[in-house]
């Protein structure tokens, strides 16, 4: 937040709001402000006199660009490879645990009331009650408790249900699924904690498909380039992030669901009313004057795009990378990877195709990457104009357009229908190379030092409005 | 009191401002988990002003959708 104060990315909303609706509607309009809106702190909330919310941090490429320590303008794809460059050794991040943590400065561990100790409010108008729609849930394998690789820290929706339960939604192939069928395979209850108000990095970890023994903690802590300080929950064995703004201990309650839902989602629509795991609150721990960091979700763009998008094209671009080095660059900013532009050179004829399966088979692509376009290695997939301009001038219908029916699909994408089912769609809009054949054409090519030239003119050029 | 979403006796006003400003009074239901508070919208407080499609007031909640089975137990 210091980051953000200082390159003039936070605005602080002095004017006394009402949780509902003038919370949501000032994050609604800070999401359309663009692609450098500014975080918003709102600091005077009828009823709530001396809590505050944030909202937007991760909001907008500037901001991001500023969470990762780079220049304020730096493009998508300039920050695609910043992400990409620090995506090493994630597993070597240096972890260290604190007593007297900040997060647990005040306990509340009797009569607790949520709605009471955090300030509370509906995100959508017709969610089905209040939501926290930026929290780290932590959770372990109850078959290997100490292992900090298998410990989970994943972003869930969690509503809150009553003065001390909550409903969470981890779906079947979210990490915390495997966590909470053993529990119940026991039927034993699943220790969780929820933090609140993480450090940034942590969050878009938490956010990041990560392989199931890697551990969020030790990735933060290698993109973050410093130790990352954990401490022990109060009442299990469980690691919170020490910095929380704030942290709920509690535990999935074995073997029921209960009514659920509906919420916003990232589609732009509201997910359905289902049947849910619940989590009986033990205690609530938090730092003096905290904030509860939100994040509003709703029609994109909203902040949800900017934090996920790059935390899922560079996974992926990792993933496929491994096995195919021709690959350049993965764009799946787009609802998750609904829409994923994968830009590679190509190896052989129908070479474009096989990539595609390779996205459709990632452990992310496997649900959510349904519409899968592949263009040339030397276009960027950040710039629109370019994917069109090779959709327009590369694609033949009748051999590059493939449709793969009945596959896995993103329960929440409103096109999957039953819920969880889908289908990919391919588009090759790369170059047809040896065997595959196109008819003898020559690109116009670029005139030598134009790029520089382009520099030049940037550097000369003085907007009259500037 | 009555839910305003699933219409039965179920609901109960749970907190209100912690402030002590009485500035609002928040309502929860047992039954349905569903909550509102005081100073929100005529769309969510009054009845006949809430829209249909996500009322619940026809609907055995037996029948949702579990995402998450309940495995068996582990012999």
């Amino acid at each position: 937040m210091d980051a953000l104060q200082k390159s003039g990315q936070l605005v602080t909303v002095h004017d006394p709001v009402l949780p509902e609706p003038d919370v949501r509607t000032y994050l609604r309009g800070a999401a359309d402000l663009g692609s450098k809106s500014p975080a918003v702190v709102f600091d005077n909330i009828r009823g709530y006199r001396g809590l505050r919310i944030a909202g937007n941090v991760h909001g907008s490429w500037v901001n991001h660009a500023i969470l990762l320590g780079m220049d304020r303008d730096a493009t998508i794809r300039e920050q695609f490879f910043q992400v990409e460059k620090l995506w090493t050794n994630l597993d070597q991040g240096e972890l260290k645990w604190i007593q007297n943590a900040p997060c647990q400065e005040v306990v509340h561990d009797k009569n607790i009331n949520l709605y009471e100790i955090m300030p509370l409010f509906r995100i959508n108008q017709n969610d089905g009650g209040c939501y926290f729609s930026k929290a780290c849930v932590v959770s372990q394998d109850p078959d290997d408790p100490d292992s900090l690789e298998k410990e989970n820290v994943g972003i869930y929706r969690v509503m809150v249900q009553g003065p001390d339960t909550l409903g969470m939604q981890g779906l079947p192939y979210h990490d915390i699924a495997r966590h909470l069928k053993t529990a119940e395979e026991r039927n034993m209850p699943l220790p969780v904690a929820i933090c609140i108000g993480t450090p940034p990095i942590l969050t878009t970890m938490a956010a990041t498909p990560l392989a199931y023994n890697q551990s969020e903690y030790k990735a933060a802590a290698t993109m973050m380039g410093e130790p990352l300080e954990l401490t022990k929950a109060l009442g299990s064995n469980l690691n919170v992030a020490a910095h929380s703004e704030y942290v709920i201990e509690g535990e999935v309650i074995p073997r029921q669901r209960f009514c659920e839902g509906p919420f916003g989602e990232f589609p732009g629509s509201y997910s359905g009313v289902r049947k849910q795991v619940r989590i009986k609150i033990n205690r609530v721990t938090h730092r003096q004057n905290p904030i509860h960091e939100t994040l509003f979700i709703g029609k994109p763009w909203t902040e949800h795009d900017t934090m996920i998008g790059l935390w899922t094209s560079v996974p992926l671009y990792k993933q496929i990378k491994a096995d195919f080095p021709e690959i350049k660059c993965v764009n799946a900013t787009y609802q998750h990877g609904l829409t994923t532009i994968v830009s590679s050179d190509i190896r052989l004829g129908g070479f474009g195709k096989t990539l595609a399966f390779r996205v459709a088979s990632t452990p992310h692509g496997t649900s959510y990457c349904k519409n899968i376009i592949v263009v040339d290695g030397d276009i960027d997939p950040f710039n629109l104009d370019k994917v069109m301009w090779a959709i327009s001038t590369r694609v033949r219908a009748d051999k590059d357009v493939t449709i793969v029916q009945n596959t896995p699909g993103m329960p929440l994408d409103p096109c999957s229908e039953p819920a969880g089912m889908g289908c990919k769609l391919i588009i090759d809009a790369t170059t047809p190379v040896m065997p595959d054949t196109m008819r003898e054409i020559t690109m116009i090519a670029d005139p030598p030092g134009s790029a520089e030239a382009a520099e030049r003119l940037r550097n000369a050029w003085k907007p009259a409005d500037a | 009191m009555m839910c305003l979403r699933c219409l039965k006796d179920t609901a109960a006003k749970i907190a209100e401002a912690p402030d002590g400003s009485k500035e609002w009074e928040m309502y929860y239901c047992e039954r349905c988990n569903y909550s509102w508070r005081s100073t929100e919208e005529p769309e969510i407080t009054v009845l006949e002003k809430r829209d249909p499609e996500f009322q619940l007031g026809n609907l055995d909640l037996d029948t949702l959708q579990m995402l998450n089975p309940i495995p068996p137990l582990r012999k």
